[in-house]
């Protein structure tokens, strides 16, 4: 099975160009960008408008947390694509390893997110204490239903690895394209001055 | 070719990371003793970053450097093209504040 399996990463490895996944994942990739591109600019306004009361909404956060949110699932985007090459070539055990791993790395994420969430409740901010922590609530809980719904296309990921390369990068697609827009919401909530 | 494969996931997760660690430094730098200022430089800084990351995972984990030259063209322009419009309303809000 491997040694069947082996000629094709090497073929993929020397330049052969596909579309990972499904286009039509892509075509989901471009459109949420979008939309989540919509919503930044409306928060970067809104952040130019009352700077000093952004700041101050923003300085409840700890930037600690938000890196170590950052690299979890930054972690789990790397085990992804471990789990994409270890498919690829016909190692099934590992990629099933890595795709538990990634969704281990994914709950962590999600209790790290909760017990943000109730420390800054226990603290008084709330989704309607200042417009800081409105677009706060609105886009990390936005981006965890994105997260959420990564938890189903990872089961799809388990129980079709073996059964189409296709959907295992299609589903890849997906749980990147939650993770790079972490990375985008934790720059613009935690970093932007 | 495998340990290969894995070692340049490895160094791009390293280099992710990195990066996420650099933002406490900016984070530091833009505070005035233990008070959060307002800073087009570090904002700037903090966007780019991020998209240089976004650029970086779609390159390498979601394996766009391999993929047909549409999609590579594609997803550099929407980058670009996020670039602009947060960075554009960003110092436009800052004109009009």
């Amino acid at each position: 099975m491997t040694t069947t399996q082996e000629p094709l990463v090497v073929v993929r490895e020397q330049g052969t160009r596909h579309i990972p996944g499904q286009p039509d994942m892509w075509v989901f990739v471009f459109f949420e960008s979008l939309v989540f591109t919509a919503y930044f600019c409306v928060y970067l306004y809104s952040r130019t408008q009352h700077e000093r009361a952004f700041l101050h909404g923003q300085s409840q956060l700890l930037a600690w947390l938000g890196v170590l949110d950052t690299v979890v699932l930054l972690t789990s985007s790397w085990t992804m694509a471990r789990c994409v090459q270890h498919a690829r070539a016909g190692r099934y055990a590992p990629a099933r390893r890595d795709a538990f791993l990634t969704a281990g790395l994914g709950f962590v994420f999600l209790v790290l997110k909760i017990v943000e969430w109730v420390r800054l409740i226990h603290l008084g901010h709330t989704f309607t204490s200042s417009e800081f922590f409105q677009y706060y609530f609105f886009l990390t809980a936005i981006h965890c239903v994105h997260l959420l719904i990564g938890f189903v296309v990872l089961g799809v990921l388990v129980w079709k690895l073996s059964a189409s390369q296709e959907i295992v990068e299609t589903c890849a697609t997906y749980w990147h394209t939650v993770d790079f827009f972490w990375v985008l919401i934790f720059a613009l909530l935690y970093v932007v001055r | 070719m495998e340990s290969r494969v894995n070692m340049r996931l490895f160094v791009v997760w390293l280099i992710l990371v990195g990066i996420t660690v650099a933002y406490l430094a900016i984070d530091r730098a833009a505070n005035d003793h233990g008070l959060a200022t307002a800073s087009t430089a570090v904002t700037v800084a903090a966007i780019c970053l991020a998209l240089v990351k976004v650029r970086i995972i779609m390159r390498e984990f979601m394996e766009v450097r391999t993929a047909p030259p549409v999609l590579r063209r594609l997803t550099d322009y929407w980058i670009v093209l996020m670039a602009a419009a947060l960075l554009g309303v960003y110092l436009a809000g800052k004109a009009v504040a």
